[in-house]
């Protein structure tokens, strides 16, 4: 053991292929992808493919899918891999570099998504067979798993779902809403969180698989965004949905303790420093593209004097990136090592999407009109709209530092 | 191979260094009364083998063990008293000058001479007011045969009141500007070294701060640092890495601040709890230790990047812009985190029975010492800009010039 940082030489290779494609082939497409609303499923189809036959282990690269590391499905990590344990490293790397070309587009990849976890932590065997063996060949057609914890009334407060389930025969019977959920209504099956009773609080969550067709499941409205436009965001309706009681995920027993509603919050550790690498990628994107544009327009055109403000903002955008990628790879490393890491996962994804915020609003003003309206800028436009949700989704800033403030201060249970 | 683990024998150190910074930090205001610290703190420090040149090669007279050990142990003695690892006894800053600017034999000798707990060296490269007819140093190094002899003022040194020996840099080409300016070794005892009275300072009190004059002083060639192919680049290295240094006692600064404000917020109540349970409290304490964890990672990943540069496996390109991220990062989040722990103590907090407004006064001197954050942000954009590493730009000059300018 010894500090470094340098990556090896097939974390190297891995990165520089990735970022060349994210250059040449994702971006120039992004646009267009915005604009329609969604990526074409012979892309993400071909992508797929390629990703892993040239990773070998695509899994291990969290090319996948988000939450693609915890997914049975994926191909192991190869050997190496595992002695070395980085695998939640190798994919920090790698979401930052795709997220450089487009971040909608990991949103959209094939694969269980942020359902992979729960199902992967909480099924039983035989639950995790039968919903991540889809996945396994999808040459007839792409397949998506999803996560539907949101409600209208509940976001940031998890424990205060009103989403109800009750037990009727072989069957549980849920009633309630869903909002916002990430490819929800392309979904095979939704990870659904319901309370048997919303008194109980935590104790009173149960999670389920709700599969596409069950009777009483239906989709609502497909949300018009801001930004990552191409990635789909679903409202789910459930009215007297029957769900087979073999689809409570871990079985009856599971629930006798607190776990239900840890099985919702275990998927964060692991994916809120994913989420933290793809801001710094679309961040990195955009500082990147202002710092280009001013070494074109200034330094190597004009020189124009007394532009001392705008070389401090963009070191101080720079080092903001360059601090919350390190602070990244730690939770990932602490990730890889099985150490526990909830507090260094929320403080980066707390600083990633932060300084990737700060990162498109500068280079927006760094790059003046041209920012917002010249044709050729269409792209720092984009990554502006589509920033700001990396500080909402999967626990705002606010979230983060409740979870940072318990682990600095034990004795807090609560404000 | 990414990993934030140190090595065995760097725990080790860190964990005795450690134990000597709690020493310190009881006694904290002793020292600041006394201005300095004790014989027996110099003395146990240097056996642990601090102050003297942690991270200079051995072949150049250093332990050879390293920039990232020297951070590590730098930031462990600094969250016990920031001022400490300035007042140590040992070549200190000189050791990391000689090192970058002379041969391994001038290093060697010099910081071999230098090393024990009573000794100290120094390094004078600031001066009070910028040169207003031309640009460089006011110091003039002249040429009489063989030798050279060094006339003018410098400001700000820190240790000249106990330092045996200094690194001088001064003007050699007149005509060249910031491209024409050398250094020297200087005995402290000299014919014509005249050191001032030690100046009152905002913090870091356990280090004196004086102005030296160079009235005529005799040097033989064999002690001007040539600073290898090019001195610029032999020069900004040495700020940089010594910034770094400087950082990581910010960073250690940090964490003191923060531990030592989350316990006093979890004890003070007001409103019917802990003020720590109030999010406007938490949140600030949440943020400082965001600020610290990436202002840590980053001065552990540049301080790595100088190692592997220094075995050939890094670009000296990256060296820096981690290094100039690093310093600002880390400097910053020190002004941060002593003001918040000032304000979340209250009242309290502006008394001197309690330890925050020191930390508060050091981290702006810390802030002001080798390499400032807004000097550290120009040397970044100049790198990522692809602009020429002009040494007017990049070195800490009394007329810093802006990247545009
Ligand atoms: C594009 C997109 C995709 C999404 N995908 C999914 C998905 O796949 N699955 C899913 O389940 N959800 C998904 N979400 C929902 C997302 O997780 C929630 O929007 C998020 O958790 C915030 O919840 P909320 O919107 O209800 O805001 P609220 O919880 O109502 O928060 C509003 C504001 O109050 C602040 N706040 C709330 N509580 C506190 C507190 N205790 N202390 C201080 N401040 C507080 C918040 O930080 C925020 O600023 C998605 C959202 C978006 C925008
Ligand atoms: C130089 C000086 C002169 C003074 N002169 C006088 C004087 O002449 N007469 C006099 O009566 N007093 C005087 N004071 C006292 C001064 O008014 C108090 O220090 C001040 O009101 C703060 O109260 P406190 O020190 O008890 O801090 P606390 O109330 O203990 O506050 C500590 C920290 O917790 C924060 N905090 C507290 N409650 C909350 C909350 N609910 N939510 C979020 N944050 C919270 C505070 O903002 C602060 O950061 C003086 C103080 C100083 C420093």
């Amino acid at each position: 053991m010894t500090i470094e940082f340098s990556l090896t030489k097939r974390q190297e290779e891995l990165r520089g292929m990735i970022r060349s494609f994210a250059k040449n082939v994702i971006r120039p497409q992004s646009l267009a992808w915005d604009r329609a609303h969604g990526i074409p499923e012979d892309f993400l189809m071909r992508f797929t493919q390629m990703a892993a036959a040239a990773g070998g282990s695509a899994g291990a690269w969290g090319i996948q899918g988000l939450g693609a590391s915890a997914d049975e499905s994926a191909p192991k990590p190869d050997a190496a891999d595992k002695k070395k344990k980085s695998a939640m490293v190798n994919t920090v790397i790698a979401a930052e570099e795709l997220a450089t070309g487009d971040p909608a587009l990991l949103l959209c990849l094939p694969g269980p998504g942020l359902g992979g976890p729960p199902v992967r932590g909480s099924g039983t065997p035989e639950q995790k067979e039968r919903f991540f063996s889809i996945f396994r060949d999808m040459s007839a057609g792409l397949k998506w798993g999803a996560y539907a914890l949101t409600e209208p009334g509940a976001g940031s407060d998890v424990a205060g779902i009103r989403t109800s389930c009750r037990k009727d025969g072989k069957a549980w019977v849920l009633d309630g809403r869903k909002c916002f959920i990430t490819n929800g209504a392309r979904a095979s099956w939704n990870v659904v969180f319901a309370t048997i009773d919303p008194a109980l609080g935590r104790a009173g969550h149960r999670a389920f698989v709700v599969e596409k067709g069950t009777p009483g499941f239906s989709v609502g409205k497909i949300e018009d965004k801001m930004g990552l436009r191409a990635s789909e965001t679903a409202e789910l309706v459930f009215d007297e949905c029957r769900v087979p009681e073999e689809n409570l995920l871990g079985g009856e027993e599971r629930y006798q303790t607190k776990e239900g509603f840890m099985t919702a919050m275990k998927t964060f550790d692991n994916t809120r420093p994913l989420v933290a690498a793809m801001a710094i990628g679309i961040g990195r994107a955009a500082y990147e593209y202002a710092r280009d544009f001013v070494k074109e327009n200034y330094v190597l055109s004009r020189p124009i004097p007394r532009y001392a403000a705008i070389a401090e903002r963009l070191a101080r955008v720079g080092r903001e990136l360059a601090a919350a990628r390190i602070t990244t790879w730690r939770a990932a490393w602490l990730a890889d090592q099985e150490v526990a890491n909830a507090k260094e996962a929320s403080m980066a994804k707390a600083a990633g999407g932060q300084a990737a915020i700060r990162a498109c609003f500068e280079a927006i003003e760094i790059c003046g009109a041209h920012g917002t309206i010249a044709e050729e800028h269409q792209l720092l436009e984009k990554w502006f709209r589509d920033i700001k949700v990396y500080d909402i989704f999967e626990g705002t800033g606010q979230i983060q530092r409740i979870v940072i403030s318990k682990r600095l201060m034990p004795d807090l249970k609560s404000f | 191979m990414i990993d934030f683990e140190p090595t065995e024998e760097q725990t080790l150190m860190v964990t005795a260094v450690s134990q000597l910074a709690e020493k310190l930090r009881g006694a904290i205001r002793r020292t600041e009364e006394e201005r300095g610290l004790s014989e027996e703190t110099r003395k146990t420090a240097f056996e642990m083998g601090l102050g003297g040149a942690v991270s200079v090669p051995e072949s150049h007279g250093g332990a050879g063990l390293g920039l990232v050990t020297a951070v590590l142990l730098d930031e462990a003695l600094a969250a016990g008293d920031p001022a400490a690892p300035f007042a140590l006894g040992g070549p200190g800053a000189f050791a990391s000058a000689i090192a970058e600017l002379g041969t391994a034999e001038q290093a060697s000798a010099w910081i071999t001479r230098l090393s024990a707990h009573d000794r100290c060296g120094a390094v004078a490269w600031s001066e009070a007011r910028p040169n207003r007819t031309r640009p460089g140093l006011s110091a003039l190094a002249t040429k009489d045969g063989d030798a050279w002899v060094l006339r003018g003022e410098k400001a700000f040194v820190l240790n000249a009141d106990r330092a045996d020996a200094f690194v001088v840099f001064a003007q050699v080409d007149e005509a060249k500007g910031w491209s024409g300016v050398g250094a020297f070794v200087v005995d402290a005892k000299a014919d014509g070294v005249r050191v001032g009275a030690r100046k009152s300072t905002l913090g870091l009190d356990a280090v004196g701060a004086c102005d030296v004059t160079l009235e005529g002083v005799r040097i033989t060639n064999d002690d001007r640092l040539l600073g290898g192919d090019e001195f610029t680049k032999a020069a900004l290295r040495f700020f940089v890495k010594e910034g770094l240094k400087v950082a990581s006692r910010a960073v250690g600064l940090s964490q003191s601040a923060v531990d030592i404000a989350l316990e006093y917020v979890s004890n003070r109540r007001a409103f019917g709890k802990p003020i720590g349970h109030f999010q406007a409290v938490a949140f600030t304490l949440a943020d400082r230790a965001i600020d610290i964890d990436g202002a840590r990672g980053l001065l552990r990943r540049a301080a790595s990047l100088w190692d592997a540069f220094a075995a050939g496996t890094a670009q000296e390109r990256d060296a820096l812009l981690t290094s100039a991220y690093a310093i600002a990062a880390s400097l910053e989040g020190a002004m941060r985190a002593g003001d918040d722990a000032v304000q979340l103590h209250g009242g309290a907090g502006f008394m001197r029975d309690y330890p925050v407004e020191k930390l508060m006064r050091d981290a702006k001197q810390l802030a002001l010492c080798v390499m400032t954050k807004e000097q550290a942000d120009q040397l970044a954009a100049a790198i990522e800009l692809d602009m020429p590493l002009d040494p007017a730009l990049v070195l800490p000059t009394p007329d810093l010039q802006a990247v545009f300018t």
